[in-house]
């Protein structure tokens, strides 16, 4: 008997083991409960926390699963098979390819989305839409585009400092270069950070079309995106960059250094700049980007199909990111609102930030976002770009011939999009 | 066993019952050690073959996680042979794995030798100190390493500077990004092999380095003829083992060169295999295509630690 007990038990404890790796309680389902993922550093908490104060009885299990990537593959996964949250954040470069499966996610339209859908700029709403006029997503946010520069510096090379007077110095991305080039011949330094990010990456989000055509066909190979390219080719010509790529250690420690002038920095930005150089404080100001409006970034609020409790995180959704709800958060945490009917708010318009010397961000940055003609979003829209930055990065570090740039980048892209 | 029982006077009904007791017992008896390696098994079924299996089966496959499953039979492989993307991971991988093992293993061997010397004072400290890159996390070392060898910011091209040399571009060159990589795994990997060597050497009698001594021999020829001839089985142990580490080289990659994403540098100059797998399977959802290039890793390190075996083996039983 006892010999039967010791294989029972060895046979237990495997069975265990395993299922210790798949059990998991249910947890509490009540309608008054739901889950968030979120990004980190982006502080949703602030927001919860306003919420869950207004309404004590609701309880938000807030989850900061990583970095924006790192979200959108967590959510890939439990799409894929696994727990679902009720409310998860999804950057807008990740977006397209969860639009390729819309079945994946509650229609909101379903939850009272065309009520409120007049509230955001119609070209952000846009992308979390489908053909057949389901809508998947509500935006949180935008990433309108400026160029913040170094007041400091702009002065010893004899270029003015005020923020008004320095947008007029570059209304096109042509004058832009001859700013650098001034600045360049007067200080011996780099002007910009590098080209690919701050030039490409802005110019090829002012346009009309980027990587897809107007009916949703791939079309990368058109006169706007090699237009973008072409100047940013024409900036690194002239020999005012610093060659520091973005968000790369060099480029932190150069910033600190003040070992260039100009960061061409969409509004999220604005807040890894405050970490990265707290000791340029005060030594930063904000113009107007050159080129026209555009856009960068954002994030919309989506409920997987499968969410325990979709009608609670659609109260979420409907009361924090109504127009009222977003002026706070941008009050509070400063991403840009999607909803134009606060951008002549009074709190908004008068919103300053000391460490771009009182630049009034709320009003420059909503500037760069009105007017803007809608393009599609494809799902390959994030390997084609990073094809293209990756080419243009490559012409910096004198590996590819800017003669031979554009066909290189064609044959890069060609073959991430496995055509 | 139960062929043997001959014929009994035992009545049927009351005999039935002792045999079956003694089946059952048999049977307990044979089944009981499976029980106890069981987990062992079970485990590696679940969480080693059937993923394997299960990659074997998604190569085939136009493979979109939250959306549809194309059947595209062995597409994915042709296109393979044709992405230069591959190519250019696999020779990055090579490189990477020739520039870290050949000059590891051979430090790790000098290091092994110069610890095991009768001499040494303070041994265990020196002992224990080879083996703290290695407690050290990969992430942690690959940032400090990747802001050693900064272009502009950086302490090697501070000091290439101050000896006169132009600054090099590490991260944005190919040579110059397997080297840093290479470094990096070198620098986590010596200690290890080092104690590992060690701990053999330790096997070897003193008396034949004391017979050495007396009969003349220097120090590099006791190396050359005591240490190197007593080691070979453990060497090939740890050219086969760095050999399999060597091809699934990951974290560095992933981490030495933010610019870009996941390709490591704007022209994938250090992108590996295993990166490049990442990059199309959880960069781009393309987990067909992902399992494709996993399929083509499995090919390549099982025939290469085949080569190793039968290198090593031969190393094994060549007589000193």
């Amino acid at each position: 008997m006892k010999r039967v007990r010791t294989t029972a038990t060895a046979v237990i404890a495997a069975a265990a083991l395993l299922l210790a790796g798949c059990g998991g309680s249910d947890g509490e389902s009540d309608s008054k409960t739901f889950e968030f993922w979120s990004f980190a550093n982006i502080n949703q908490k602030a927001d919860v926390d306003v919420y869950t104060k207004a309404h004590p009885d609701v309880r938000v299990k807030l989850t900061e699963v990583g970095s924006t990537t790192e979200t959108a593959q967590a959510l890939t996964a439990a799409l894929a098979g696994g727990k679902v949250p009720d409310l998860v954040l999804i950057q807008a470069d990740d977006l397209p390819k969860f639009m390729q499966s819309p079945d994946n996610f509650v229609d909101l339209t379903t939850l009272g989305a065309n009520d409120i859908k007049g509230n955001y700029l119609d070209w952000v709403m846009a992308q979390s839409t489908t053909k057949d006029g389901k809508i998947i997503g509500v935006p949180t946010d935008v990433g309108g585009l400026a160029v913040a520069y170094r007041t400091d510096l702009f002065k010893a090379a004899g270029l003015p400092t005020d923020r008004d007077e320095v947008a007029k110095l570059w209304p096109t991305w042509d004058e832009f270069i001859n700013v650098g080039k001034q600045y360049v011949q007067k200080t011996g330094k780099p002007f910009v950070d590098n080209t690919p990010t701050s030039v490409f990456f802005q110019a090829v989000n002012q346009g009309s079309q980027r990587y897809y055509s107007a009916d949703r066909k791939l079309d990368y190979d058109n006169e706007q995106v090699k237009a973008a390219f072409d100047v940013t080719l024409k900036a690194f010509d002239a020999g005012i960059s610093a060659k520091q790529g973005s968000f790369s250690s060099g480029w932190t420690a150069a910033m600190k250094k003040g070992d260039y002038a100009v960061v061409c920095s969409p509004s999220w930005m604005l807040s890894q700049m405050k970490t990265n150089a707290p000791e340029t404080n005060g030594k930063w100001d904000i113009a107007t980007i050159p080129g026209g409006s555009g856009n960068w970034g954002g994030s919309f609020l989506a409920i997987p199909k499968r969410a325990k409790n979709a009608k609670a995180a659609w109260n979420y959704i409907s009361e924090m990111q109504s127009p009222k709800g977003q002026l706070d958060h941008f009050l509070m945490q400063g991403s840009l609102p999607t909803t134009p009917s606060v951008y002549t708010d009074p709190q908004l318009v008068g919103k300053t930030d000391p460490f771009f010397s009182n630049a009034p961000i709320g009003k420059i940055y909503t500037q760069s976002v009105l007017g803007i003609k809608p393009f599609y979003f494809g799902p390959q829209d994030g390997p084609i770009g990073t094809e293209f930055l990756n080419t243009l990065t490559s012409v910096e570090q004198g590996k590819v011939n800017p003669a031979n740039a554009w066909d290189t980048a064609l044959t890069n892209v060609k073959n991430a999009v496995r055509e | 066993m139960t062929t043997m029982l001959g014929p009994a006077p035992v009545p049927p009904d009351v005999r039935r019952p002792a045999r079956n007791r003694r089946i059952q017992q048999g049977v307990r008896e044979f089944l009981a050690p499976y029980a106890y390696i069981s987990p062992f098994f079970v485990l590696f079924l679940i969480f080693g073959l059937f993923p394997l299996l299960f990659t074997f089966y998604i190569s085939l496959f136009d493979w979109d996680p939250i959306g549809e499953h194309r059947f595209v039979g062995l597409d994915n492989f042709s296109e393979l042979l044709d992405d230069p993307r591959f190519w250019g991971a696999l020779r990055n991988t090579f490189s990477i794995w020739v520039l870290s093992t050949v000059p590891q293993l051979l430090l790790a061997l000098g290091l092994a030798h110069l610890l095991n010397h009768a001499r040494l004072r303070l041994a265990a400290l020196f002992r224990m100190s080879v083996l703290v890159p290695y407690v050290t996390s990969v992430a942690a070392t690959t940032i400090v390493f990747a802001q050693m060898f900064d272009r502009d910011y950086g302490m090697i091209n501070w000091f290439l500077g101050l000896l006169g040399f132009e600054h090099i571009d590490f991260t944005a060159s190919l040579w110059g990004s397997h080297i840093m990589i290479a470094t990096m795994i070198a620098w986590r990997w010596t200690g290890y092999n080092t104690l590992l060597y060690l701990a053999a050497l330790q096997a070897v009698p003193r008396e034949l380095y004391e017979a050495a001594a007396a009969d003349g021999a220097n120090g590099w020829k006791q190396f050359l003829h005591i240490s190197i001839p007593s080691l070979r089985p453990i060497i090939a142990f740890t050219v086969v083992t760095s050999t399999i580490g060597g091809l699934q080289v990951f974290t560095e990659p992933l981490l030495v060169n933010p610019v870009g994403g996941l390709t490591c540098g704007a022209a994938r100059q250090c992108q590996t295999v295993t990166l490049y797998l990442y990059e199309q399977s959880f960069g781009q959802f393309h987990f067909g295509y992902g399992a494709a290039v996993g399929v083509a890793l499995f090919v390549i390190v099982v025939a290469f630690s085949g080569l190793n075996y039968l290198l090593a083996t031969r190393i094994r039983s060549e007589r000193p």
